[in-house]
C-alpha cells in the first residue's frame, strides 16, 4: 500500500471507470444469472447467492468508488468537477441495476417461472438484447470518445417496446397470475434499461452543456 | 482523449491559474521545484548572515526573550501561527541557530512549540464544516487529534528533555557522526552553492548604503521573505507533481486501519509537498464527509509530524555549524519520540483520540467553545506565556 506513492498509473478518475466498467460486468452476471432463474427453470435457490454476492460487491464498490472521489476533489480542487458528478451519478446508476436485477431473482424465489410459458422465446429474446446492452455499455464507458447516439436511440425504442408490453398487461383480460408477474417482471426491465442508458448518459454528460457558440 | 477518460464539460479556462491541475509540464515544473529550494537554501543563508552581520548585544537584547523554555515554547507556537507553516518557523530557527544567536538549549522549546503551531490551520479548516454538526464533530475530532497528540508530546517531552536532554541529546550524537562536533564550522557542500547570491544580495544593501545592524535586519528580513515564498511556491508546485500519488496513497489506506501504512503515507506525503497543514488539512474534508475515520486519520497526521522536519534538515544543509543540523535533527527525534511514546504503546494511543473526541462533542454542543479553544490554545495562552515569562 506504500509502494502506491511510488508507483505511476492512472489518475484517480481513470480508476474509477476501470472499476466503474467492473461494475457494469458484475451487474450483467446478476441480470444473466437472475434471468435464468426465472426462464430456464433452474432452481433459483442455486443461483441466489451468486446473485446476492455480486450484488454486495457492486454495493461495496459503490461506497469504496465515492470515497475515492471524495478524496479526489480534495486533492486536486474543483478541476474535475464534472466529471466527478457524472461518476457519482454513474455509480449510482449501476448500483440500482444491481438492485433490479435481484428483484428479478426474488421473483422466481417467489416461485414464478417462465419457462414453459409459450412465449418463452419472445421473453428470452428480450433478455438477450438487453444483455447486450451491458456489454455496449460497457465498452462505452471505458472506450467513449463521442456521443453514443445509436446506443440511447435502441434503448430508448426498447424502454418504449417494455413500457408498451407493461400498457398492455394492465389492460389484459388474461388471468392475474399469467399477467402480473410479466407486469411486474418487465417493470423491472425497463428500469435496468433506462438506469443503463443513465448511466451512459451521467458519463457522457455529467451536466448540461452550456456552450457560448451554440 | 486518451481511452477510459470521460470529456468534461468545463474549459480549461474556468481552471484555478496554477492550480493543481494546470498545464506546466512535469519536466519543467520539477525543474522549478529544484530552482526553488535553492532559493530557499540562499533564504536560510542570507538569514543566518544578517543575524551575524548584527552585533552581539542585538542578538543578545532580540533573543533574551527566549532564554525561558516555555517562552521559547510559545514563541514557537506563536511564531509558526503566524506563518502557518512548522517547515518556515522551524527553517527559521535553524537558521538563527546557524548564526549563533540562538543555542540548541533555546531553540529546542521552540521546535517543540512550532510543532504544536503547525496544527492551527486544520483546526482552522475544520472550523469550515461548523455549520452541520454530524460533519463539524468528525472534523473538529481529526483536527484535534493532532493538537492533542502535540500538546500531550510536549507536556511529557519538554520536561523530561529540560532535565536529562535525552531529545537533543540523541540528535547531537547524530549530528556529530554525521558532520563533526558542535564548536567548529563544517563545510557544508550546499553552502558553497548558495555563498554566491548570498553575497549578491549583501552587495545589494552596501550599495543601497546600508550598513550595520540595519544591514543585518535587511538580510534577515530578505531572507525570511526568500523562506516563506519559496516554501509556499514549492508545496503549490510539489503538491500539482505529486496530486496522482497522494490521491493514490489516500485511497490505499481509506476504510483500513493499517496504522503503520497511514504513517508512513503520512511522512511521503508531508516531504514530498514539504508541508504537513497540507497533508493534515487535506484529512479534514475527508473525516468530515465520513470517508475517513478518526482512527485512520490519526497516524497520518503522525506521520506528517515527521515528514515535515525533512525541511528543516535540508535548512541545515546551507548552515555553517553542526548546531542547526543537531536542532534540526532534534525536531524529528522529538517527533518519533512523540510516537513511540504516544501511539506504539496502545493505552497511550486512544488518550488523543479519546480527547479529540470528547472536545468535538463539546464544541459540537457549543460552537463558540470551538472558536474560543482555537483563541486560547494558538494565541492567548502563547501570548501570555512570552508576556509573563520572558
Amino acid at each position: 500500500m506504500v509502494l502506491s506513492f511510488f508507483r505511476g498509473g492512472d489518475r484517480g478518475l481513470d480508476h474509477v471507470v476501470t472499476r466503474s466498467v467492473a461494475m457494469v460486468t458484475d451487474a450483467r452476471h446478476s441480470f444473466d444469472l437472475a434471468c435464468t432463474a426465472l426462464m430456464s427453470g433452474a432452481d433459483p435457490a442455486s443461483i441466489a447467492d451468486d446473485v446476492r454476492e455480486t450484488d454486495l460487491r457492486i454495493n461495496a464498490n459503490e461506497q469504496r468508488l465515492r470515497g475515492e472521489l471524495a478524496v479526489h476533489i480534495t486533492v486536486h480542487g474543483p478541476n474535475d468537477i464534472g466529471e466527478v458528478i457524472g461518476l457519482i451519478l454513474l455509480l449510482k446508476k449501476i448500483e440500482r441495476v444491481g438492485d433490479h436485477a435481484k428483484n428479478i431473482l426474488d421473483l422466481a424465489e417467489s416461485g414464478v417461472s417462465f419457462a414453459a410459458e409459450p412465449d418463452i422465446d419472445e421473453l428470452l429474446e428480450e433478455r438477450r438484447v438487453v444483455s447486450g446492452f451491458f456489454t455496449e455499455a460497457s465498452e462505452i464507458l471505458a472506450e467513449h470518445d463521442g456521443a453514443p447516439v445509436s446506443f440511447r436511440e435502441r434503448v430508448d425504442s426498447m424502454v418504449s417496446q417494455i413500457q408498451s408490453r407493461i400498457d398492455g398487461y394492465m389492460t389484459s383480460e388474461q388471468p392475474g397470475h399469467q399477467v402480473v408477474p410479466r407486469a411486474v417482471y418487465h417493470r423491472y426491465l425497463k428500469r435496468i434499461v433506462a438506469n443503463l442508458n443513465s448511466a451512459v448518459l451521467a458519463a457522457t454528460e455529467p451536466v448540461r452543456v452550456a456552450d457560448n457558440s451554440d | 482523449m486518451a481511452a477510459g477518460r470521460m470529456p468534461t464539460n468545463f474549459p480549461d479556462v474556468a481552471r484555478p491559474l496554477g492550480g493543481p491541475d494546470s498545464r506546466m509540464p512535469t519536466g519543467a515544473r520539477a525543474t522549478l521545484v529544484v530552482g526553488l529550494i535553492y532559493l530557499f537554501l540562499v533564504g536560510v543563508s542570507s538569514l543566518e548572515a544578517g543575524i551575524k552581520i548584527m552585533g552581539a548585544d542585538t542578538q543578545e537584547r532580540l533573543f533574551s526573550a527566549v532564554s525561558n523554555p516555555i517562552a521559547g515554547l510559545c514563541v514557537g507556537i506563536l511564531g509558526t501561527v503566524l506563518v502557518q507553516s512548522s517547515s518556515a518557523s522551524t527553517s527559521v530557527i535553524v537558521g538563527l541557530v546557524a548564526s549563533g544567536a540562538l543555542g540548541v538549549d533555546q531553540a529546542v522549546p521552540m521546535i517543540m512549540g512550532a510543532n504544536i503551531g503547525t496544527t492551527v490551520t486544520n483546526t482552522l479548516v475544520s472550523l469550515g464544516h461548523v455549520r452541520q454538526s454530524a460533519e463539524f464533530r468528525r472534523a473538529f475530532a481529526a483536527a484535534t487529534v493532532h493538537d492533542f497528540f502535540n500538546v500531550l508530546a510536549v507536556l511529557i517531552l519538554l520536561p523530561v528533555e529540560l532535565i536529562f536532554r535525552p531529545i537533543s541529546g540523541i540528535a547531537k550524537w547524530v549530528s556529530e557522526l554525521l558532520v563533526g562536533s558542535g564548536g567548529t564550522e563544517w563545510k557544508s557542500p550546499v553552502k558553497k552553492w548558495v555563498k554566491e547570491p548570498v553575497g549578491w544580495l549583501k552587495d545589494l544593501w552596501d550599495q543601497l548604503g546600508a550598513s550595520g545592524n540595519v544591514k543585518g535586519a535587511l538580510m534577515v528580513g530578505t531572507g525570511l521573505i526568500i523562506i516563506l515564498l519559496a516554501l509556499a511556491l514549492v508545496t503549490k508546485n510539489m503538491r500539482a507533481l505529486v496530486a496522482d500519488r497522494i490521491e493514490r496513497s489516500l485511497n490505499a489506506i481509506l476504510g483500513k486501519a493499517g496504522g503503520l501504512v497511514a504513517l508512513v503515507v503520512g511522512m511521503l506525503v508531508t516531504i514530498a509537498v514539504q508541508s504537513s497543514s497540507i497533508t493534515t488539512s487535506i484529512l479534514i474534508p475527508l473525516s468530515a464527509a465520513g470517508v475517513l475515520t478518526l482512527r485512520n486519520a490519526y497516524p497520518v497526521t503522525l506521520g506528517a509530524n515527521v515528514g515535515t522536519t525533512v525541511t528543516a534538515l535540508l535548512a541545515a544543509l546551507a548552515a555553517s555549524s553542526p548546531d542547526a543540523l543537531t536542532v534540526a535533527l532534534t525536531h524529528t527525534t522529538f517527533n518519533v519520540a512523540g510516537i513511540l511514546l504516544l501511539y506504539v504503546l496502545p493505552f497511550a494511543r486512544e488518550v488523543p483520540v479519546s480527547a479529540a473526541t470528547l472536545m468535538a462533542d463539546l464544541a459540537v454542543r457549543r460552537r463558540v467553545l470551538a472558536v474560543c479553544y482555537v483563541v486560547v490554545l494558538f494565541i492567548v495562552a502563547p501570548l501570555l506565556g512570552v508576556a509573563i515569562l520572558r
